[in-house]
């Protein structure tokens, strides 16, 4: 193909030329050329993932600089998939960054932050292609790193560097699982292509182990419960525009990686692998929709589905890895394609839903939902793409979020062709949990847009909001029209990933089987349903109504007058429901799981105890995993370190001894291992 | 073309007796409890009254605020569209299916609770939490009874579902359709908003779910939610009565099976009128936070009704 | 004629199970007790089925025997105690309501994937329901464990009798006359010998929340 390496040079140069061009400028210029490079990188990175996706041949492009640095690069339909993903989301945060970092004249290093989004974006689409470990290791070294680097970009934000160093700290643990798997995987050699790995047979528990150190590393990144504790401390006081960066798409780094390895390299497994990631899943949406539901800090309650909308997409390759080991390749790619499908899905809702959060940041200067209220009438066009968003994460149809969660439930429906049915039983609990989680989220979504956009502001910030500027906006307009063009094609989308998916690990090449007509129906599940038709049905509904309204001519007079309040004039913002009230009926309903610690403190008039001079109420809840699992684990840690800190005597002949011994030792043990 | 003339009809024949439907229901438990009760067209009165009334709107609301009913009656009103109510199978059944249903239903839920927030009223903060809460609650039995209805037909398809079931018929009295008939009754009357879950008839603060959400509406906004409200809970009725017990529905299109495919519709629906009336005479509401183990209890009815499917499989 | 049979059988079975299940969900000792009259009643019905569809004329009697022990003879005294307790209701179990209903669920389900080798050696067009009467005795199990008033859990044993009877009628047909004869003395002597006890503790208590019993201990 003669525009793939055109393209990937151009790709490759656009990031770069961002990255240095934001070290080199200042000011608006430099805030312009960061935008305009890394739009110009993304594009190029969307099309070349176009390019090979719709030559509908797998791998169209190798390239190897193995001689001088040891780095492979290789392009197939995975990898094309995830770079759309990228390019998608890049270039809708590089046009709204332009805006939004305007703010941070001043008080930021704006270089170092322009610079390193575009470092970010690089190593992402390296990531995506390369080909041998090394390259895979030296990528996401590069990504974790700037992504640290860029969450502590408001460093003297109280909560910035704890919550950077969460990140850091699992992501490394995470990395080190993954650095074993690889040597695992390639036999201590890192420069080992893929393709040899592929060939590779290796025993059943060095796979085995592969497949744990692959989800514990992967898992980390993508943030699966329990190992999502960063995920909410660190994507919110990220800028906004990189919060979206990172929920939409860094997370979904430890999606490729999870499938890359063991779709691809391993070529599956056993059923057991499946249940786990599917169980993983389930655990994740539903506890992550949970705690979403208790949040009141608008970005933290983003950040939390992303843990929720990982779960999903887990269940979708879970469930896709079940089928496979059970040769049911046809569910196994749809499952898998449901997978993908949310992955997109996610990119861009979550994306859109934190660039809304960004602008409503930007205009007020809180994230506390507490504070806001009533911007719907301040920044209508944000209140609106924040109202699409919204919808696509709570999967109403006709948008996106609805056309991959039908895709998910129909390949769990299809558990029942599982031979084994004290196996398929599963199933339908996962289908319960998700339908569960579903509703949850749409629950929690009804507080977000409410509590947030809806009747009257509850501080004077919240009051005196404005509009986002111009390019906030294209950038968020540019994710709606994705919201809503997903949605209504998902029998265009389907096959396109099928295609992605055709010859790994052993995958049928199903892709033809995928019809492309209206109505999407799937081979070998039970449903049917069209998108277009559905959204065309509401659409035409939605305008005959008040039209046959108006032909039978019911009244059309409207009085504007105060909202009813038992008969007293005069609403305030004190009168409204808030958040913390919305999510009682749940917090009571999920009292088991939240634990809510209560505090009421009461102070009466000194003469009467019947007049309350001011009630102070505050509940927290504690999540268990940090109770259960993280707590006792730093205890140790902590313990652990207190006690190698007595090796530190602080004499340097001390350490000397410790060298000379440790020489010591490694020449044994070189001389007498083999 | 006789089948989208039929899909038409059937809406239209949905939309026409819905409100019946509901007049149905409080006039049979205004005689069980030995009133006279208001005859069954009155809430075809009460609709027209409203319909000619001028609107209110407070001063906080906002566009959704006014864009919302006509959310939720456009997408009731699709969903008549999918359901069979009178024919199978129809020309518009590959558009949506039993999931889609749902979460068409859910989207006209959503609309209403940020409409019921957007005057700023409690009241209306009240009732979207306690609405989203049960409707919340529901879902997982919704899928479960769905699992157990596509495990036995083979598909989530409705009109799928009902043809399956015509051809044979010793699945509708298997015990997987039982339980999944009770466990989807009792979502019904959640979903509904009926008694024990809600009181369709009490507009006071502590009980109410459905009314508090909608208490700041007024004239063609009001009477365009009641009347998808009475359209939801035509749509549930004819799910209960034709999944589970299909014979009557017309599958021929022949005028002769029509008019049989009505009469057993209306026989239905006075069979479940009667089933709602007597049990909303019979039970008293149950506090709020009693309403998740009713819920969970229909979540273990439809767990045990996939597992006695995947027991006769 | 066999697959009517055998949809019977797991109707039986699941009402068996939902009755069982009115323990968790209701709070009353007075539902309680129908609710075992209603159990026993079907229980004897399925009892009776297998014994028409497995022309073994024997069941009839154990059906019958049942009824009258478990649905007329044992519901007897249990009123007759409830009268005495009746104040004291199922408020605070230690595991609430909605929970335990999950947990019961997914008891089932465990229920249904332990009897699976069971189920696929037998031959019996009965075998269908064993998964749920194996369930009604795992939920019987929990209701003993997870409530606190004395009678509730006697409630609770009676019916893991239930389930265990309905097991051995769905997996063998029936066990002969003679034993089950000797496991209805066994049920009654059982009862009596726990009635005896609760108020025992009642009068030592002036409560039959078996909580109380964590006194003793000082």
């Amino acid at each position: 193909m003669a525009p793939a390496p055109l393209l990937l040079a151009v790709m490759l140069a656009g990031y770069a030329a961002g990255a240095l061009a934001a070290l080199a400028a200042r000011g608006a210029l430099g805030r312009g050329l960061v935008a305009g490079c890394a739009l110009v990188g993304a594009l190029a990175g969307l099309l070349l993932g176009a390019v090979c996706l719709g030559a509908g041949l797998a791998p169209t492009f190798t390239a190897s600089f193995l001689p001088l640095t040891g780095l492979a690069l290789r392009l197939d339909g995975l990898s094309a998939f995830f770079l759309i993903l990228i390019g998608v989301v890049g270039a809708a945060v590089a046009v709204y960054g332009f805006g939004y970092t305007e703010a941070y004249e001043g008080r930021y290093s704006l270089r170092w932050l322009g610079a390193l989004l575009n470092v970010l974006l690089l190593s992402l689409s390296v990531q995506v292609m390369a080909d041998n470990a090394l390259t895979f290791l030296m990528a996401w070294e590069a990504m974790s790193l700037s992504a640290y680097l860029l969450v502590l970009t408001e460093h003297d934000q109280p909560g910035t560097v704890r919550a950077a160093n969460w990140y850091i700290a699992i992501t490394h643990a995470g990395f080190a699982a993954l650095v074993a798997m690889f040597l695992l995987l390639s036999a201590g050699e890192l420069t080992t292509s893929f393709a040899a790995m592929r060939a590779a047979s290796l025993a059943p528990q060095v796979r085995d182990a592969a497949f744990v150190l692959a989800l514990f590393g992967f898992g980390a990144k993508a943030g699966v419960v329990p190992l999502h504790v960063w995920l909410p401390m660190a994507h919110p006081v990220a800028p906004s525009h990189v919060s979206a960066l990172m929920s939409g798409v860094v997370i979904k780094m430890g999606v490729y990686g999870l499938l890359r390895v063991t779709i691809d390299l391993l070529g599956g497994g056993p059923a057991w692998w499946g249940g786990l990631v599917l169980g993983l899943g389930t655990v994740s949406a539903l506890l992550g929709v949970l705690y979403a539901l208790m949040e009141h800090d608008l970005k933290r309650l983003l950040a939390y589905h992303s843990v929720e909308n990982i779960g999903i997409i887990f269940i979708g390759i879970g469930a896709g890895l079940m089928f496979q080991s059970y040769g049911l390749t046809t569910l196994a790619t749809l499952g898998i394609v449901g997978g993908l499908y949310h992955t997109i899905n996610h990119a861009c809702f979550k994306g859109l839903l934190f660039l809304g959060a960004g602008s409503v940041l930007h205009a007020t200067g809180t994230r506390n939902m507490e504070e806001m209220g009533g911007l719907i009438k301040r920044m209508p066009r944000t209140a609106f793409f924040f109202l699409v968003g919204a919808c696509a994460i709570s999967a109403l149809p006709p948008l996106n979020g609805f056309a991959s969660e039908w895709l998910v439930f129909q390949t769990l429906l299809g558990g029942s062709a599982i031979p084994q049915p004290e196996v398929a039983v599963i199933m339908p609990i996962a289908v319960a949990m998700l339908a569960l989680t579903s509703g949850l989220a749409a629950a929690c979504f009804v507080k977000a847009f409410g509590i947030t956009f809806l009747a009257i502001p509850r501080s004077p910030e919240a009051e005196h909001a404005h509009e986002a500027p111009r390019s906030m906006q294209v950038g968020m307009v540019s994710l709606v029209l994705l919201c809503v063009g997903l949605g209504l094609a998902p029998f265009a989308v389907v096959p396109l990933l099928g295609s992605s998916l055709a010859g790994l690990g052993g995958l049928a090449p199903t892709a033809v089987a995928f019809t492309l007509a209206l109505p999407l129906h799937v081979p070998g599940t039970f449903g049917q349903m069209s998108a277009p038709l559905l959204a065309l049905g509401l659409a035409l509904l939605l305008a005959l109504v008040p039209l046959v309204l108006r032909v039978l001519g019911a009244d059309r007079r409207l009085r504007v007058a105060d909202t009813w309040g038992c008969g007293r004039i005069g609403q305030t913002a004190r009168m409204e429901y808030t958040a913390t009230a919305f999510a009682e009926p749940l917090r009571r309903v999920f009292a088991e799981l939240y634990r809510p610690s209560r505090d009421l403190s009461i102070d009466f008039h000194p003469a009467s105890k019947y007049f309350v001079q001011s009630i102070e109420y505050r509940s927290e809840i504690h999540p268990w995993f940090e109770r259960v699992l993280y707590d006792p684990l730093l205890h140790g840690l902590r313990g652990a370190a207190t006690r190698v800190r007595r090796l530190q005597g602080g004499s340097v002949h001390l350490y000397l001894v410790y060298m000379t011994l440790a020489l010591l030792v490694l020449l044994t043990v070189a001389r007498w291992r083999t | 073309m006789i089948g989208y003339v039929l899909e038409v009809a059937q809406a239209a024949l949905a939309l026409v007796l819905a409100p019946g439907l509901v007049g149905l229901v409080r006039w049979m438990k205004a005689r069980l409890q030995n009133r006279r009760g208001a005859p069954a067209w009155q809430p075809y009165r009460e609709l027209g009254k409203l319909f000619r009334k001028e609107v209110v709107v407070s001063s906080n609301a906002s566009w959704l605020f006014r864009a919302a009913p006509f959310v939720v009656f456009a997408s009731t009103v699709a969903v008549t569209f999918l359901v069979p109510i009178l024919a199978v199978p129809l020309p518009f059944d590959g558009v949506g299916d039993l999931l889609v249903v749902v979460y068409l239903l859910l989207l006209g839920t959503f609309f209403l609770s940020l409409a019921g927030l957007d005057p700023g009223s409690p009241f209306g903060g009240m009732g979207a939490s306690r609405e989203m809460t049960v409707a919340a609650l529901a879902e997982p039995t919704v899928a479960l009874a769905i699992f157990a209805l596509a495990l036995s037909a083979g598909s989530t398809n409705l009109g799928q579902i009902v043809a399956r079931t015509m051809t044979a018929p010793g699945a509708a009295l298997s015990p997987g359709h039982l339980l999944a008939f009770a466990a989807l009754f009792i979502v019904t009357l959640a979903e509904t908003g009926r008694l024990p879950i809600d009181n369709p008839a009490t507009h006071l603060e502590l009980t109410m779910i459905h009314e508090a959400m909608i208490l700041e509406y007024s004239g063609r906004y009001l009477a365009l939610i009641e009347w998808a409200a009475a359209v939801k809970l035509l749509i549930f009725f004819s799910l209960l009565g034709n999944l589970f017990v299909p014979w009557g529905v017309s599958m021929a299109l022949t005028p002769g099976t029509l008019v049989v495919a009505v009469a057993s519709l209306l026989a239905k629906f006075v069979v479940l009128a009667g089933a709602v009336a007597v049990l909303e005479t019979r039970i008293a509401k149950l506090r709020l936070f009693r309403v998740p183990e009713l819920l969970s209890a229909s979540f273990v009815l439809a767990l045990l009704a996939v597992t006695s499917s995947f027991l006769l499989r | 004629m066999d697959s009517a049979f055998s949809q019977l059988c797991v109707l039986g079975s699941s009402l068996v199970l939902i009755f069982g299940l009115i323990l968790l969900w209701r709070r009353g000792v007075t539902a309680y007790i129908n609710a075992f009259v209603w159990q026993s009643t079907v229980l004897s019905a399925v009892t009776a089925t297998v014994g028409y569809f497995g022309n073994d004329r024997e069941l009839y009697w154990v059906a019958g025997g049942l009824f009258l022990l478990k649905g007329v003879a044992i519901p007897r005294l249990l009123r007759r105690m409830e009268r005495r307790f009746a104040a004291e209701r199922e408020l605070e179990p230690y595991v609430n309501t909605a929970t335990s209903l999950v947990v019961s669920g997914l008891l089932v389900l465990f229920g249904y994937a332990i009897t699976r080798p069971l189920v696929a050696l037998s031959q019996l067009p009965t075998r269908a329901g064993m998964p749920l009467a194996m369930g009604l005795v795992l939920v019987s199990l929990f209701v003993v464990i997870s409530r606190k008033k004395a009678l509730t859990q006697v409630i609770g044993f009676l019916m893991l009798e239930n389930g265990l009877a309905l097991l051995a009628v769905l997996g063998t047909y029936g066990i002969p006359l003679i034993v089950e004869l000797g496991v209805f003395l066994d049920v009654l002597m059982g009862f009596l010998v726990m009635q005896i006890f609760i108020y025992q503790i009642h009068e030592t208590f002036e409560s039959i929340d078996v909580e109380q019993l964590n006194r003793l201990r000082h």
